[in-house]
């Protein structure tokens, strides 16, 4: 396996995190960008800034689409494998969206169409982010409830964090725009992220031995959990690109960088926490 | 593996639950061949469905006040200067059922004598089920085979949207479907049943919400004002058949497209105020008790013809294509299979030994089958429920990985009491890890945030199973498999 190079005890706490800790820094930065210049973390897709989209199997050439729709605010036409076509437009009325409806019926019956209010778009934003803060604010007491010791705890939760802050810089460098099933899978990596955390916690805080042997015990295992987690999302990756379903498409791409992520922040950050934190507790 | 120890692990309760737990679900999903087709019970969602969803926004908003007044003068002297209707629905609650943005309430409130201590978009739950109420008997009147009408509650009581899905209907019919009103018609019966066409529904203006007249009494009913025409119409009417001298052999009609809703003498009171003028403000009573106020909600409706009472605006919508939707379907059973295999090939790489790497698919795959087997029942399964659904996948493995390599050490198995030592602590790692996705996912399946419930239920359902259930029947079979 690609990973199994890696020795998780060759190095020292502060080797371990230094990685880590500048592409976070880094990703801090590109969101911050992102939110002074577009006021999002991430570009937001139609979801949340309202808009029409439009999916749909045609052999016509972008042009052609663009001529087929005249008088209506396309704003971009993407393409994928089988002739899939993806068309945006921007918001407009009630009167001109129940005559390109019925436009796109007549011409393309096989069309996929999805369009949302840019008020509504406002809300759904909102509470997604609500929901995004309540669900780490939930993360964070079950870990301290679980651990009730401030370091370790709050390892977990850093690297919960990075996990999130990384894999949102990541989208927006990979251009996959924050959506409902984008901010979906942002927060199924939290329940991801916990896991190989807990299980590195877990096994390092209350198992007898020598670090380095409950280190890389940990690791083997943590690094099986997240292959297998990986294959099962690689597979859908694949399926679902050729098979152009971008909703889960979406998804999968977001959880896959978002595992690999973790694996760095498991097996850097919090493996690096957590040793630094026994070593300076005195253990062996 | 051999007959007795397959007889060892279903003697276990936590592997005989899984498995009657499988049975069961496979009954409920009941997957059979029906004229040449494969169909199960599973329910889906609008994207592997062809159908419409339309998401709709209440123009109208619940706003709380305070006055020294008494609240009814306050609210009269509001209704006069916004020129809306509106209905206190608690104490310091007011129901706005037009909308205005929140500065010019402030002004209006002011200007009444009171203030504007809260504001929120949308209607009461009470409004929002009338709403719903009329949405459903249009669609069953158009016989719209498969229609689901949503109204989607905040936390704090309001409901801001409405949400229509409606399967095998174009986008454009389902906006004409929600927005088309129906014929309404007030006739008088003449003689031998025969009945005499006296206004439409285009003469109403308003129709109120169910109430008791007179005030304080036990009869329920409805009220309605006609225009000035209208009260002309009703009043010639009602003279020219009789009604007016003659009440009780004068029905008088109400009908919609066609059926009659309502039928009813008019009141010896207004039969002579009739005689005299026309007549704008009118009552029909519909009984007494939990009967008179039911059959008052019909009529409600009625009056109103299909019309909601709070305007809507749409907020979102989409349409799935028949082609699509069955094109999904295939895709995403390819998906799940896809990622089942991948799953196999890591879990066999890791470990080369059938006899671990067979139960821990076959209880991953168990554990797929109840979810949806439960699925049948609560949930409809959409793309992002798939999507969760191949999630739910790969935390079960994780976790299976989990007691494996906490239970086995060099591949043995430890004594009885050790073993169980370390199956409790493989679990308690797996509880937190499994509360922690839980309690991360509970906003979405709280909050409705449309696509996202369905991918929120099914990972919460998929990891509480896997909790309850299929993982530790997986630490039995395991240890009995391995066990010399």
């Amino acid at each position: 396996m690609g990973f199994s190079g890696y020795d998780v005890n060759k190095y020292s706490p502060r080797q371990m995190v230094m990685i880590p800790l500048i592409i976070l820094i880094i990703s801090v930065a590109i969101l911050g960008y992102n939110m002074a210049t577009i006021g999002m973390p991430v570009r937001p897709g139609i979801d949340f800034s309202g808009g029409t989209a439009v999916t749909l199997f045609s052999t016509d050439t972008p042009e052609q689409l663009k001529a087929a729709f005249p008088g209506y605010p396309l704003l971009s036409i993407g393409e994928g494998v089988n002739n899939g076509k993806y068309i945006r437009f921007g918001p407009m009325d009630d009167a001109s969206l129940q005559s390109l409806a019925t436009l796109i019926t007549s011409e393309y019956p096989d069309a996929k169409i999805d369009q949302i209010g840019a008020s509504f778009g406002q809300t759904l934003q909102q509470q997604a982010l609500i929901a995004l803060i309540i669900s780490f604010i939930g993360m964070t007491v079950v870990v301290f409830l679980a651990f009730r010791s401030f370091v370790p705890a709050g390892a977990v939760i850093l690297s919960a964090f990075a996990d999130i802050t990384m894999t949102a810089a990541a989208m927006s460098v990979v251009g996959i725009e924050l959506s409902l099933p984008t901010t979906a899978a942002l927060l199924m990596l939290i329940g991801y992220s916990v896991d190989s955390d807990i299980l590195l916690t877990m096994r390092v805080l209350k198992r007898q031995g020598k670090l380095d042997e409950k280190l890389s015990g940990a690791f083997k295992t943590g690094i099986i959990m997240t292959t297998t987690t990986i294959a099962a999302v690689a597979a859908m990756w694949v399926v679902t690109f050729a098979a152009q379903i971008t909703v889960i498409w979406e998804i999968a791409t977001v959880l896959l960088i978002g595992l690999v992520i973790d694996l760095m922040n498991t097996w850097l950050t919090n493996a690096g926490i957590i040793k630094w934190y026994v070593l300076k507790r005195g253990g062996k | 593996m051999s007959d007795s120890k397959l007889m060892a692990c279903l003697k276990h309760w936590q592997v005989a639950l899984m498995l009657i737990l499988v049975v069961a679900s496979v009954i409920a999903i009941a997957p059979r061949f029906e004229d040449g087709k494969f169909t199960t019970n599973l329910q889906y969602g609008l994207d592997l469905q062809e159908g419409t969803w339309l998401q709709m926004e209440f123009k109208a908003e619940i706003v709380g006040f305070e006055t020294d007044q008494s609240p009814d003068v306050f609210v009269s002297n509001l209704k006069k200067q916004l020129d809306a209707e509106m209905y206190i629905i608690e104490d310091g609650k007011l129901e706005i059922r037009s909308y205005f943005p929140k500065e010019t309430l402030e002004a209006a409130f002011t200007s009444s004598g009171g203030k504007l201590t809260s504001y929120e978009q949308g209607v009461s739950k009470e409004t929002a089920d009338d709403v719903k109420r009329i949405l459903e008997t249009k669609l069953n009147a158009l016989g719209t085979k498969d229609a689901r009408v949503n109204p989607l509650t905040s936390l704090s009581g309001v409901t801001h949207y409405i949400r229509v899905e409606l399967a095998g209907v174009s986008l454009a019919q389902a906006k004409e479907i929600v927005g088309k009103q129906g014929k309404f018609e007030i006739r008088i019966h003449t003689t031998d049943n025969q009945t005499e066409h006296v206004l439409y529904g285009d003469r109403i203006t308003t129709v109120g919400v169910p109430s008791h007249e007179p005030p304080g009494s036990t009869t329920w009913g409805v009220s309605f004002t006609l225009d000035e025409e209208g009260a002309r119409l009703f009043q010639e009417g009602a003279i020219a058949t009789g009604a007016t001298t003659n009440p009780e052999a004068h029905f008088l009609d109400m009908v919609l497209d066609g059926d009659v809703v309502y039928s009813a003498p008019l009141s010896g009171e207004l039969a002579a105020s009739l005689e005299n003028e026309p007549i704008r403000q009118l009552y029909a009573s519909t009984g007494i008790g939990p009967a008179g106020l039911e059959a008052a909600k019909n009529l409600e409706i009625h009056l109103r013809a299909g019309a909601l009472p709070v305007d809507v605006s749409v907020a979102g919508s989409g349409y799935v294509p028949a082609e699509l939707s069955d094109y999904f379907k295939l895709m995403c059973a390819i998906a799940f299979i896809a990622a089942a295999i991948a799953v196999g090939a890591v879990i066999y790489y890791r470990y080369r030994e059938p006899s671990i790497v067979l139960p821990m698919i076959g209880t991953n795959l168990s554990e797929i089958v109840i979810l949806l087997g439960i699925a049948t029942l609560i949930q409809q399964l959409d793309l992002a429920g798939i999507a969760a659904l191949i999630a739910v996948m790969g935390t079960g493995i994780d976790q299976m990985v989990i007691i494996t390599d906490e239970v086995l050490h060099e591949g043995k198995v430890p004594s009885p009491t050790l073993y169980k030592k370390r199956l409790v602590r493989a679990l308690g790692i797996i509880v937190v890890s499994a509360l922690t996705v839980i309690i991360a996912m509970i906003p979405l399946a709280l909050m409705d945030l449309s696509s996202l419930r369905g991918f929120a239920i099914i990972t919460i359902l998929g990891v509480a199973i896997g909790v309850a259930v299929t993982r530790p029947a997986y630490g039995e079979v395991i240890k009995e498999i391995l066990s010399k």
